[in-house]
């Protein structure tokens, strides 16, 4: 394993406090529970948006905190669930008077965490609700699974209600909102590597050079299936297609299309793939309204993409479309 | 003074806590088959605190002193083992609760509400390939041996026994909970890291047992 790392320990504290040193007059660190939070927030005209997840999705979450965004992030380590007592904590840290809404990408750990966070924040009083992401159509037989994951997608939510509430909307209001975004979105990827978390120190699983794995998830679990690689035009019919079907998006629908990076792949690929993918929606008489090309919700160093179009209408077009900042810098 | 069943009942969290931590590694390695490979690294870093901590625990009886071993558990330990392990705990401590003594029944009823409290926290049934399918049979086992009139140390091995066939069995079935559960038919083949680190355990407790402490 070859990466910048300490401790792996340390490595998610660590990465935090680069975040918070790098960004000193929007963002606070606070290292007691792991939380990376808005200066400004909580305020008292405005529903606090919180996510959480495992770290090693960077952007997503710690990254993507600032105005008609994130109010925090909690994240846990590397691919892990936060402990429930930083999600309980961030939870009172950021209550209120308009309420909380804890945004959760849809994994087992995560539901459990956030779910026991609620019940003991509701406790105390702080007014709170919960909204669950599930985008992957890689996910089959739910019936006997905890359900779809919550994968790229996750941004879509997290970016109109984040909107929502910077304009003032209630907590009942922002949820509906989530819940629409979330049910019209959908997401398929795939890894031409396995990713190496700090912790392990090599790689999750072993692929060939000439093998990729279809239908991963966001946290280096391996996928549905493996394949033989393939060109870039049958790659994307393997990410585009399930996509497509799932919904389905039709003909004459206008779309968001993300091209998400897992963390490994250049931005030249991505932006090949995405030129592809456009077509291919073109030549199904779908539309693109809206066009995403980069890294998103990644796996650490993996190598691959995800694909994740969203069914516009003029309310969810509006709010993606609302001025939103993160701790990036704008030259 | 303390009594024997308070003093095994901290050796077997105890001999827990080090087990998790010993066996970091090998935990996360057999994750990392068609999970994420966190579970080691987590149920490390949470049973760290657990022997961190150790000497500071409420003491007053043998529930108090699990309720406090599982609010630890259920609030640090990250992923998905903090709020089973911890779920686990905390039922068991309800049976315990008051008490300085624990007979053999009381153990396995503790067992069976810590394997309750596992099913509603995950929303798991045995079968679904977790560590319910290391727990439960062995803790019929210990039932069935209770019931013979073994000693302990009879008890403790056929237990461990018990754990270590179930978990092994896990490689035939198929994940319907947890991470491994998306990758459908792949999770084939593999054992269930949940229950490999039940027998594990188990098998840390079957070789100390004899050199446990002891009160008189």
């Amino acid at each position: 394993m070859k990466k910048f790392v300490n401790d792996p320990l340390q490595f998610v504290p660590e990465m935090l406090t680069g975040i918070a040193l790098a960004n000193p007059d929007t963002l606070e660190y606070v290292p007691d529970y792991n939380l990376i939070k808005r200066a400004d927030s909580p305020r008292d005209d405005k529903v606090s948006i919180i996510q959480g997840s495992g770290s090693g999705h960077e952007p997503a979450h710690v990254m993507v905190v600032g105005p008609g965004m994130l109010d925090a992030a909690c994240p846990g380590d590397v691919f892990a669930a936060p402990p429930m007592d930083y999600v309980y904590e961030t939870t009172k840290l950021l209550a209120s008077p308009k309420g909380v809404l804890l945004l959760v990408n849809n994994y087992t750990g995560d539901r459990m965490a956030f779910d026991m966070a609620q019940e003991m924040s509701l406790a105390d009083g702080v007014k709170v609700k919960t909204l669950f992401i599930d985008d992957d159509v890689a996910v089959q037989d739910s019936t006997y699974t905890v359900g779809r994951r919550g994968v790229a997608g996750n941004f879509f939510v997290m970016k109109a209600v984040g909107a929502a509430a910077e304009a003032g909307a209630d907590l009942d209001e922002v949820v509906r909102i989530g819940e629409k975004v979330n049910s019209v979105t959908r997401t398929m990827g795939l890894a031409l590597t396995a990713c190496t978390p700090p912790a392990k120190g090599s790689p999750l699983f072993e692929l060939g050079d000439d093998e990729i794995e279809i239908g991963v998830g966001i946290h280096g679990e391996p996928g549905r299936r493996r394949a033989k690689i393939m060109p870039a035009n049958d790659l994307v019919d393997v990410l585009l297609d399930p996509v497509v079907s799932d919904l389905p998006f039709e003909s004459g629908d206008r779309v968001a299309l993300m091209i998400n990076g897992l963390g490994g792949t250049p931005i030249s690929e991505l932006y090949l793939v995405y030129g592809i993918a456009h077509e291919k929606l073109a030549a199904k008489g779908i539309t693109v309204g809206r066009s995403y090309v980069g890294e998103y919700c990644t796996s650490l160093d993996m190598a691959g993409a995800s694909l994740t179009l969203v069914k516009l209408d003029d309310e969810i077009e509006g709010l993606l479309a609302a001025p939103a900042e993160i701790g990036l810098r704008i030259f | 003074m303390t009594s024997q069943s308070f003093a095994d009942t901290e050796f077997v969290v105890r001999t827990i806590a080090q087990t998790a931590v010993d066996n970091e590694k090998y935990f996360g390695d057999l994750d990392s088959v068609v999970g994420d490979g966190d579970f080691g690294f987590s149920l490390a870093r949470g049973f760290e605190i657990v022997l961190n901590d150790w000497d500071g625990y409420d003491r007053s009886d043998i529930g108090t002193f699990l309720q406090k071993i599982a609010v630890v558990i259920t609030s640090r330990i990250g992923g998905t083992s903090g709020p089973i392990w911890g779920t686990a705990f905390l039922r068991a401590a309800t049976v315990a609760k008051g008490r300085d003594e624990l007979t053999g029944e009381d153990v396995v009823t503790m067992l069976r509400k810590a394997t309750e409290g596992i099913m509603a926290r995950g929303n798991a049934e045995l079968g679904d390939k977790t560590l319910l399918d290391a727990i439960a049979p062995m803790t019929d086992t210990i039932e069935e041996r209770l019931a013979a009139g073994d000693a302990s140390d009879a008890v403790v091995a056929a237990a461990t026994s018990a754990a270590r066939t179930a978990a092994d069995a896990t490689i035939t079935m198929q994940a319907r909970r947890g991470r491994a559960s998306y990758t459908g038919e792949r999770s084939i083949g593999s054992v269930d890291p949940g229950a490999i680190a039940v027998a594990v355990i188990l098998e840390r407790l079957q070789s100390t047992w004899a050199d446990r402490p002891k009160t008189t």
